[in-house]
């Protein structure tokens, strides 16, 4: 019954990880912002070329409701589309909207990948929405998001 | 005093209908009430699962208040889940004054006390499930325990956990969960899952060291499949999910938590589709409110055996045709579930929450016997009389009980601090106005695995910060985000609280030792029992001392103690404890 679901077929090209906030904190918001800030919406404009994104179901976003830890935040991306020469998912993209810098991945496929999927780890510095971006070959963009509370718990 | 029956509750839901009947009882005189009103109950379908949730490790019966307050964001305050007092009454059809009443709400609680005495014990718990499995057919029954039963007293703090597994194989448990297990640390669950009869599954629980060979594997069989009365009955675990926020990662290191939902919907499939059972059975830890929304969200789960949260639901809820029962705390009920299910389907059911009276159902000998022999290696230091209470000494309610001000009262005492800080877990005690508080009453109290109390230093703006971050879990609007417990309690403090604000804007008028909170002083904080250390500065190693420690000389030193029922919370959107639905007040 076990079962290793982070290997079943996936193939992710070129997903590096960009973590920024320094530390687990839930002051983030009032640091200055450094000469590598950027907001969300500086962020999805720079991928989108300020087109808007429409929200899909055909994104799946697994992210936890709680992080266990802030500092490596599980984020999974699997798209619902297919992967043909002429239609395929062409890009994803991974945003944690409130971290100073918000744009952690930037992943590029191919219908070579045979599969849209993503999976890495994030920085969170507070409780936030983490947002997954998706291209398509067509130049349309998908997006789908989810909040994920970062605490120090304590509650018992 | 009139008295009604447990069976008036009884439901008889026919699936796809979902229609619920009570039938009238008549009301009966104290003396009228017997075992067999206790065990009174119309034997249905082909197998039964006993429930017990949120023991706590109390062998012993107990006197247990219900909350007096139970509020949470408006959405849910007044739902199953969050309803208390007069509110609970009234929603479940309660008697005043009934045995039900006394068992399920604090109304009256120290007149009823006397009357009808403590509930639960492990010797009172076997006569009844002795009575179902004799009843039933001991192969048509299956015990299932959701967890948090391992910890919570003396003799399980001094055992290790080893005494109260005794006790799980004594009655006979099947299957089981965790929570609090999981303070004991890893290498002792392990060991204590080698000592237990009954099977401990989790579906939610996977390997988290990148470096181990557990890595992103299940820990423990996420799922088992048992036969019971010639029906294939899937079982699968949901131990909690937020134990590595909610108790010290240390604990745990290794493996995570979550609430998985996506396995869980993959497993509830591969019991239907693969195995063929006639039944999926969630025995889960997640909380009653949490469960809701996993039943909203996982499709093709029949029963959701629930349990963390400590709800006395004689009732149980249906929603998307998945049935949630939960059988309170501390052993004071047994859940009953009769199941009629065949051919890959279940066409009927009938519940009712037994009622665990110690002074109406017999002890077995044989658990009186076990409990004394457990208890014997600690029984000098566990039936120390420290002092008397003038006042009823409580556990829970949202904001703030009275045994967890003598906590604080006793932290603020010895560790000389500007503010105190003590879990809001809903476990514990309830000592009886002018009895003795006795050193077993502390450790039900405080008995944890990691007792330390710290004394550090902490900005204002961080102690406010941090009391909305802990607002939020508890307050949460949305239940996945909630943590299940109430609200921290704080010794030296006061503060007004909008319990419907939005995130981080909850709190407001906070004052330190009689004065407004100032953002840029350090305080003197003491705290246990959490992370708070972790973010404060200057730790005060030479004052660490374990809490149970703290409050046995605190109370010796006082001999009489005598704490208000006032509170130092002020609400600002409800003006009674418990307000029923859309309401908030009690008018």
């Amino acid at each position: 019954m076990q079962r290793r679901d982070f290997l079943r077929g996936l193939s992710v090209a070129a997903a590096s990880a960009v973590v920024v906030t320094p530390s687990v904190s839930f002051a983030a918001d009032e640091k200055p912002k450094g000469s590598n800030a950027l907001s969300y919406k500086e962020a999805l404009a720079a991928v989108t070329g300020s087109k808007t994104p429409e929200v899909s179901k055909k994104i799946a976003l697994k992210v936890p409701e709680i992080a266990e830890n802030g500092a490596v935040v599980p984020v999974t991306v699997e798209v619902d589309h297919p992967m043909n020469e002429d239609d395929y998912v062409k890009s994803i993209h991974v945003f944690a909207t409130k971290n100073g810098n918000s744009r952690c991945v930037d992943a590029h496929l191919s219908p070579a990948n045979g599969k849209a999927m993503l999976s890495t780890r994030v920085k969170l510095g507070e409780t936030q929405e983490v947002a997954a971006l998706v291209e398509l070959s067509n130049g349309t963009f998908l997006i789908s998001s989810q909040s994920v509370k970062v605490t120090i718990g304590g509650c018992g | 005093m009139e008295i009604s029956r447990r069976d008036f509750m009884h439901i008889c839901a026919i699936f796809g209908i979902g229609a619920a009947t009570s039938a009238n009882a008549a009301p009966r005189t104290v003396s009228q009430i017997s075992l067999k009103d206790i065990y009174a109950f119309k034997n249905t379908g082909n197998f039964t699962l006993l429930h017990m949730c949120d023991l706590h490790a109390h062998l012993k019966p107990l006197y247990w208040r219900e909350p007096s307050t139970l509020i949470s964001a408006p959405n849910l305050t007044g739902t199953p889940g969050f309803l208390c007092g007069e509110s609970f009454a009234k929603h479940y059809g309660l008697e005043p004054s009934s045995l039900d009443a006394y068992f399920d709400t604090h109304v009256d609680f120290e007149t009823l006390a006397k009357k009808f005495g403590k509930m639960g014990g492990v010797a009172h718990i076997k006569t009844v499930l002795e009575h179902v499995r004799k009843t039933r057919g001991a192969d048509n029954v299956l015990f299932l325990d959701s967890g948090d039963t391992w910890q919570g007293t003396g003799v399980a703090l001094k055992t290790n956990g080893e005494a109260i597994v005794k006790a799980q194989n004594y009655l006979g448990v099947d299957l089981m969960v965790g929570h609090w297990e999981f303070t004991y640390g890893k290498e002792r669950v392990r060991e204590l899952i080698g000592m237990l009869d009954a099977k401990f599954i989790s579906q939610n629980i996977v390997g988290d060291d990148s470096f181990a060979d557990d890595y992103e594997e299940l820990i423990f069989e996420p799922y088992t499949i048992e036969e019971r009365g010639g029906a294939k009955i899937g079982i699968i675990g949901q131990s909690f999910p937020f134990t590595s926020t909610a108790n010290p990662k240390e604990f745990t290191k290794g493996w995570s938590f979550g609430l998985r939902l996506e396995t869980l919907q993959e497993y509830v499939n591969e019991l239907r589709d693969e195995h063929d059972v006639d039944c999926v059975v969630v025995l889960s830890h997640d909380g009653f409110s949490v469960d809701q929304e996993v039943a909203r969200k996982v499709h093709g789960i029949d029963f959701i055996l629930s349990g963390h949260t400590h709800d006395p639901s004689p009732k149980p809820i249906v929603i998307d045709g998945t049935v949630i029962v939960i059988a309170g705390s501390h052993g004071k009920y047994i859940g009953r579930l009769d199941i009629d299910a065949k051919e890959g389907k279940v066409n009927n059911y009938e519940y009712k929450l037994i009622p665990i009276a110690s002074n109406i159902i017999p002890a077995d000998t044989a658990g009186v016997k076990l409990v004394d022999e457990l208890y014997a290696p600690y029984a000098l230091e566990m039936n120390e009389v420290l002092g008397r209470t003038k006042n009823i000494l409580y556990k829970r309610d949202t904001f703030f009980s009275t045994f967890d001000q003598l906590i604080n009262d006793a932290i603020m005492d010895e560790m000389k601090c500007d503010i105190s800080f003590t879990p809001g877990y809903r476990w514990g005690t309830t000592v009886l106005a002018g009895e003795e508080i006795l050193m077993d009453n502390v450790y039900e109290m405080c008995g944890i695995t990691y007792p330390n109390v710290y004394t550090f230093e902490l900005k204002g703006e961080r102690i406010a910060k941090l009391l909305e971050d802990i607002a939020d879990n508890v307050f949460n609007e949305n239940p996945l985000y909630q943590q299940g417990g109430d609200m921290s309690r704080l010794g030296g403090a006061t503060y007004d609280i909008a319990v419907g604000n939005s995130t981080g804007k909850r709190i407001s008028n906070l004052k330190i030792g009689g004065k407004p909170i100032d953002l840029k002083k350090t305080y003197i904080v003491s705290s246990w029992g959490g992370n708070l250390q972790n973010a404060g500065e200057n730790l005060q190693e030479n004052k660490t001392r374990a809490v149970y420690d703290v409050v046995r000389d605190y109370i010796k030193r006082k001999k009489v103690v005598d704490v208000s029922n006032e509170g130092n919370v002020r609400v600002v959107d409800y003006s009674c404890g418990c307000p029923p639905k859309g309401k908030t007040s009690c008018n």
